[in-house]
């Protein structure tokens, strides 16, 4: 849990996959409604540089998305992470836990405001 | 009358500084808060034994389906442990005396038979405590006699199918004591094994080899010499019943593992020791055959059945007479419980009461197994009364209501048929803390019931029992625990059966539509008998269809949505204190007064002032509060006391690490999916862990003072709950950490509730090591905590109120009672708001004269600002320290200092262009018709043909959805008005459903009466057609009463078309303060928070936070006020710790946290570096992220936890 996801930066993201992420989903307010303003702006931001960080490492760019969400909505909160789940377990594990030798493991980080 | 506004603020010299408040439910728990964290010193009386009241006993709230035990046990808390809030619990208001602003109370405390101060609330005595009904005492003897021993003249052997089996399992060891042993052979003769060896005149011996330790003998020995002396007993030295009950204990375990043990007698002697040694009665006594039970002596205590540990026993076995079990109150008599009795599991305080009428040694001496064993010697049967005297300036009366007594409608069957409940029992078997753990079944036979229907309005709108009034809350009860009772088994089938559905509170109509797509069966009839079958318990339920025929629906459990009222011992307090009740023991109150009652000085809030919700009546505990308290402003402080927290404890860097970890049950909402046994055992494995441990409420007050001792004992220095929400529950549990010496940020929490028991409740095992992995990361996250100090700031005491009409205007002079300075912002000319455009409130009074002399204290009131014509164009600041500029109708703007928000922008009539309405003079809408009737020119209206069409507009999917919750009231005031000045005119209103809530449904009847024709519409299936031109009006629609299409040709056509919210966009924005669908601004928390806005320092009132009427909206301006004054009577507050600081060292000047801020808080200072001013900084963590330099830091959010978070997940 973070205050924002405004707080949410790069290094922490990667940092994830580093670990053993196979995929990261970043949850934040809808667009126009943060609570603090402009946070969940920037996180898309930075969100989109490690999408094509990943791509560029040959990690995959799907592995990590982000979501956009009221307070109210949970159905689509549960809906969102199986869609991503699903999306993950396609993708199969990441090659940082294949290179491991880790299996298959659906990893996710959620990251609400 | 222009209310007694005047009459309140009546001055008293020097008054009390001190509130009484009776009534410990949510209503009084609100009141308590708000008085004592304003400064004023709260004395809380409640007559049952802990407070709590009605919500305590819900299961789940609607319209969130929040738990309810969950949001108000916080509250539970706060009150048991507010330095200012003296509790007094199973305690009565003697007699009060006095006046307002000094009165003088007596409390009488009944006699608990346990000592509040040294009770631990384990609970202990209520596990041993073996007396499970009220029994039927044997007479005491006279004063100087000897007790004589019962002589049973009736007997019976019990015994099983199979034949006994003696256990000397956990035996204990009799010997004879060669002293004392008279030599009478009555052990020889009693044992049953042929174990004891004596001749005439020789001391008895027990051989141990033979002895199966069935006690017969020691029994058996006269009471004058006993020489039976028993050892390896455990308990044996507290008291034979302590002894007794841990050796059933031992047995029962050695039983349950071995299933066959089952209904066979393992002659233990248990049963017969406990009747003799226990209870002094004797009825019992082993024979060959089985136990002989003299069953007429027996005094049906069933301390025999429950100490049986093989459930041998019944009681009905051991008696000839009618057993008297003792019910469960809390659980609304659904189970039994015991004559020493903690009232539920998260009671405050959590001390048990011993009852007088059931508990052994209090009628008879016996037993006192209770006493013997409690560790900290609580319990003392010697009769405590107390009287205590109290000081006090006000009072609040809110001591609530009961349900209906369902067997007033005999055709219901309810106390006759079994599985026939009222809905408050129903509510305690959906919970998880009730008498079936949650599990839906009936009563009569345990099994799970398909088929469930509620009948609404027992005891509610029904004359024949003198319920005239509307409940207000079963409709959407009923919605709520059929919606439920779904949730728990989705093969329950309800049905609701209704006259018309009132859901008109906010957000209340799209909770049924959801309940409605949950397969909840709605049917609009009344139900007019109910038969059961008595082999199978199912009930037959008799009704008339929408198209009049007779039905007849078996279903295999009914709920009853009974009514509330108001129990006659309030009635009688009532009239102890002086305050006048209307007929049905509701509050008289006065429209522009709401909360005050007739004798001054003492207020009124909650359901016993008239029927009402839990939101509802948390506004008006919160509006009671500032009423009470506004007359004794002068002497805030006088009588309180601060808290003072222990200093804090500075871990040296290199303490080794002590982390605490607390798994919460959360009762069943967790540990039924969760292994939490599991998860505190995984996490003792923890790097750093030393204490981990699992409560079944970790939030409630003796767990939290539990967590305390905790603390210090194990010099704990880090500490992790796995429990619920953090949003919820984190102050709760920081405070705790702080009292205990540690900082509030040496503290996670892992959220395995919501996160994992309710979204995995099919996975238990996955659910399992998601919690595990949760508090391993909670764990880690602790492990890089470190301490953060709270920064401290003056708080400016004056109020900004935007918009003013009534809402802001009652707030404008309450808050100035209160001592705080106002601006009162209002955008048109003059002030009023829409009371300007009507006429009369609910009483019949007139508006005009009550503004006029609320705009006269307002003109007067130096403490008071006014600005007509003018809005609030820019706000900036925070809780405490705002800054607000105010554009002037000269153009020019000003700038205005003031500690807290107040948003009352209200709301007007909808206009729609429907119908004709702005067309022709013939379609007008409500509040035009109002005014009209009232207008002074002459009108031709003796034969005046009115047709007013309800919903016109409203819960209209083209138009607002929502209901105006006012419009069915205001159609009937109208009506019943247009009546009383023109006796002949004829008037239908079309509806849809009449919501005419609580007294409302006074008027509703009196309409009726009157000869106001109602006529049902469906917009589906019967909508009304309307043809409105210039010729004339004229509307077709099938009256559903008759059956037959009407035509109606109208004279007038009358819309009621609801209300909306004022255009709110621009000030929500600039505000940051969320809205809802209609406009309307959303709470903080729908139940508990209903007048705090999201945003610290802000709040809202009357109809911007949704339709209302008058005196609702008072109240809900008086209830912000109260929670205003609970922020401004503060001289300095607090900030959080979590705010980012830029360390200069490495700081490049580069402009980025500048620019990145959204609030434009960090700035570059005369060291030309950047520096963020920690009272503004929101904490969000953007410039941390942004900076590139890394030289930003935010505590609690570093890189350091996200990382730990982040590698501790991974790591196992």
């Amino acid at each position: 849990m973070l205050p924002c996801t405004g707080r949410i930066d790069e290094a922490l993201l990667l940092k994830a996959f580093e670990n053993g992420a196979d995929g990261v989903m970043v949850v934040g307010c809808l667009e126009g409604d943060c609570h603090y303003i402009s946070g969940n702006i920037r996180a898309r931001a930075r969100v989109k540089r490690v999408y094509a960080i990943l791509e560029q490492i040959k990690i995959g760019p799907n592995r990590i998305r982000m979501y956009n969400l009221s307070a109210g909505e949970g159905s689509k909160f549960a809906a969102y992470a199986n869609e991503f789940v699903d999306q993950i377990v396609e993708l199969g594990p990441s090659p940082i836990n294949l290179a491991r030798g880790g299996g298959v493991q659906a990893a996710k980080e959620e990251e609400t405001t | 009358m222009t209310g007694n506004l005047e009459n309140s603020s009546t001055t008293v010299e020097n008054p009390t500084g001190a509130v009484m408040v009776i009534g410990g439910g949510i209503s009084g728990m609100q009141s308590s808060l708000d008085l004592a964290n304003a400064g004023i010193k709260v004395y809380l009386v409640e007559s049952s034994p802990a407070i709590g009241g009605k919500m305590a006993q819900l299961d789940k709230t609607f319209p969130t389906n929040d738990c309810s035990m969950c949001i108000v046990s916080p509250k539970l808390v706060e009150v048991g442990r507010h330095n200012n809030i003296e509790l007094f619990t199973h305690s009565e208001v003697q007699d009060l005396s006095g006046d307002a602003g000094s009165f003088q109370a007596n409390i009488y405390s009944h006699p608990r038979y346990v000592d509040v101060n040294l009770c631990t609330g384990c609970g202990l005595c209520e596990l041993v405590c073996p007396v499970t009904e009220v029994s039927y005492f044997p007479e005491l003897p006279a004063e100087g006699e000897k007790k004589k021993k019962l002589r049973a003249k009736e007997k019976r052997i019990v015994k099983g199918d199979g034949s006994v089996q003696p256990t000397s399992l956990h035996k204990w060891t009799f010997t004879v004591d060669e002293e004392t042993c008279s030599k009478c052979g009555s052990c020889y003769r009693a044992c049953l094994q042929g174990a004891i060896d004596w001749q005439k005149k020789s001391i008895a011996v027990i051989d141990q080899d033979k002895c199966t330790g069935c006690g017969a003998c020691f029994i058996a020995c006269p009471e004058k010499y006993q020489a039976i002396t028993v050892t390896d007993a455990p308990d044996f030295g507290k008291s034979v019943g302590a002894a007794v009950h841990a050796r059933s204990e031992l047995l029962v375990k050695e039983f349950a593992r071995d299933q066959d043990g089952g209904k066979n007698c393992i002659r233990c002697g248990l049963c017969v020791i406990t009747c003799q040694k226990v209870m002094q009665i004797g009825a019992l006594k082993m024979v060959e055959e089985g136990i002989e039970a003299g069953v007429d002596i027996c005094q049906v205590c069933g301390a025999c059945v429950s100490n049986c540990p093989v459930d041998f026993l019944n009681i009905d076995d051991v008696t000839n007479r009618e057993p008297r079990p003792l019910l469960n109150a809390f659980n609304e008599g659904l189970n039994k419980r015991k004559p020493v009795n903690i009232f539920y599991p998260q009671a405050v305080p959590r001390v048990p009461v011993i009852d007088e009428t059931s508990c052994v040694q209090l009628n008879s001496g016996a037993c006192g197994t209770c006493a013997s064993i409690c560790g900290v010697g609580a319990i003392d049967y010697a009769p405590k009364e107390v009287e205590t005297e109290i000081d006090i300036g006000s009072v609040i009366f809110s001591p609530g209501i009961e349900v209906f007594d369902a067997r007033m409608r005999g055709e219901f069957g309810y106390g006759l048929y079994k599985n026939v409940v009222t809905s408050l029992e129903f509510e305690r078997l959906l919970s998880a803390s009730g008498p079936t753990s949650g599990t839906v079944s009936r009563p009569g036979d345990n099994k799970h019931p398909k088929k469930i229907a509620w009948i609404q309005c027992v005891g509610s709108r029904d004359h024949s029992c003198d319920r005239d009034y509307c409940s207000s809350v079963c409709c959407m009860y009923a919605t709520k625990e059929a919606f439920i009772a779904r949730e728990h088994d989705s093969s329950i089938e309800p049905t609701i059966f209704y006259i018309d559905m009132r859901s008109f509170g906010k957000n209340f109509d799209g909770y049924v539509t959801r309940a409605k797509e949950n397969n909840v069966r709605y049917v609009r009839a009344m139900v007019s008998r109910i038969f059961e079958d008595p082999v199978t318990g199912d009930l037959e339920l008799r009704y008339v269809d929408g198209s009049g025929n007779r039905q007849t629906e078996i279903f295999e459990m009914v709920v009853l949505s009974v009514g509330i009222q108001v129990p006659q011992q309030v009635k009688q307090l009532a009239g102890k204190l002086d305050i006048e009740l209307d007929r049905y023991g509701f509050a008289v109150t006065d429209g522009y007064t709401p909360l005050a009652t007739s004798r001054p000085g003492i207020f009124v809030s909650g359901a016993v002032n008239g029927p009402k919700d839990i939101p509802e009546t948390v506004v008006e505990a919160s509006a009671a509060a500032e009423a009470a308290s506004a007359a004794l402003a002068e002497a805030r402080n006088s009588l309180i006391t601060l808290e003072t927290l222990p200093p804090e404890r500075i871990p040296a860097p290199d303490d080794e690490l002590r982390i605490g970890v607390f798994i919460c049950h959360c009762g069943t909402n967790i540990a039924s999916v969760v292994d939490v046994a599991a998860v505190t055992e995984y996490a003792k494995t923890l790097p750093g862990v030393v204490y981990a441990e699992h409560p079944l409420y970790t939030c409630s007050q003796d767990s939290q003072e539990r967590m305390r001792d905790i603390i210090k004992e194990h010099r704990l220095n880090r500490v992790v709950t796995s429990a619920c929400s953090p949003t919820t529950h984190e102050p709760l549990f920081q405070s705790t950490l702080q009292q205990a010496g540690l900082n509030k940020y040496f503290f996670d929490m892992a959220n395995i509730r919501d996160q994992c028991s309710w979204v995995h409740p099919n996975e238990p095992e996955l659910a399992t090591e998601k919690s595990k992995r949760l508090t391993r990361m909670a764990v880690a996250n602790a492990t890089a905590g470190e301490a953060l100090d709270e920064l401290e700031f003056d708080v400016d005491s004056r109020l900004l109120i935007v918009g003013g009409g009534v809402a802001g205007m009652t707030a404008a002079v309450e808050a100035a009672k209160q001592g705080f300075g106002v601006y009162l912002v209002e955008k048109e000319a003059q002030l009023g708001g829409q009371l300007l455009n009507l006429q009369r409130n609910g009483d019949g009074k007139e508006f005009g004269s009550f503004l006029e002399s609320v705009k006269e204290t307002i003109e007067q009131d130096e403490k008071i600002r006014v600005f007509t014509s003018s809005e609030v164009v820019d706000q900036s600041g925070f809780v405490g320290s705002f800054e607000s500029e105010i554009a002037m109708p000269t153009g020019a703007t000003r700038t205005v200092k003031h500690g807290a928000i107040l948003i009352a922008t209200g709301a007007e009539e909808y206009r729609p262009e429907i119908y004709g309405l702005g067309e022709y003079d013939t379609v007008m809408s409500q509040t035009d018709f109002g005014a009209a009737l009232e207008s002074s020119e002459d009108k031709d209206w003796e034969n005046l043909q009115v047709v007013m069409l309800q919903c016109a507009g409203s819960r209209d999917e083209d138009h607002l959805a929502y209901c105006s919750r006012v419009c069915c009231n205001h159609a009937v005031k109208n009506g019943l008005r247009l009546k009383e000045l023109y006796p002949g005119v004829r008037v239908d209103i079309l509806y849809r459903d009449m919501r005419c809530y609580g007294l409302g449904e006074e008027d509703y009847r009196e309409a009726r009466r009157a000869g106001v024709n109602f006529i049902r519409f469906d917009p589906e299936e019967n909508p009304p057609e309307i043809k409105t031109e210039e010729s004339g009006i004229e509307i077709n629609i099938t009256d559903p009463s008759v059956r037959l299409p009407v035509r109606l040709k109208p004279d007038l056509l009358v819309l009621s078309t609801g209300m909306v919210p004022r255009d709110t966009e621009e000030l929500a924005s600039m505000l940051r303060v969320p809205r809802n669908d209609g406009g309307f601004f959303i709470e903080a928390h729908a139940k508990l928070r209903p007048v705090d806005l999201p945003s610290e320092g802000l709040f809202m009132a009357g109809t911007a936070h949704g339709p209302k009427n008058s005196s609702e909206t008072i109240a809900q301006a008086q209830a912000a006020v109260a929670r205003v004054t609970t922020l401004l009577s503060q001289e300095r507050l607090k900030m959080s710790g979590i705010v980012s600081v830029v360390d200069p060292t490495n700081c490049a000047v580069c402009l980025t946290c500048v620019r990145a801020c959204p609030y434009g808080v960090p700035f570059i200072n005369d060291q030309h570096t950047a520096e963020i001013n920690p009272a503004l900084c929101q904490g969000c963590g953007i410039c941390v992220a942004e900076c590139p330099a890394k030289t930003i830091s935010i505590g609690r959010f570093e890189d350091r936890n996200i990382r730990a978070k982040i590698e501790s997940y991974t790591a196992s």
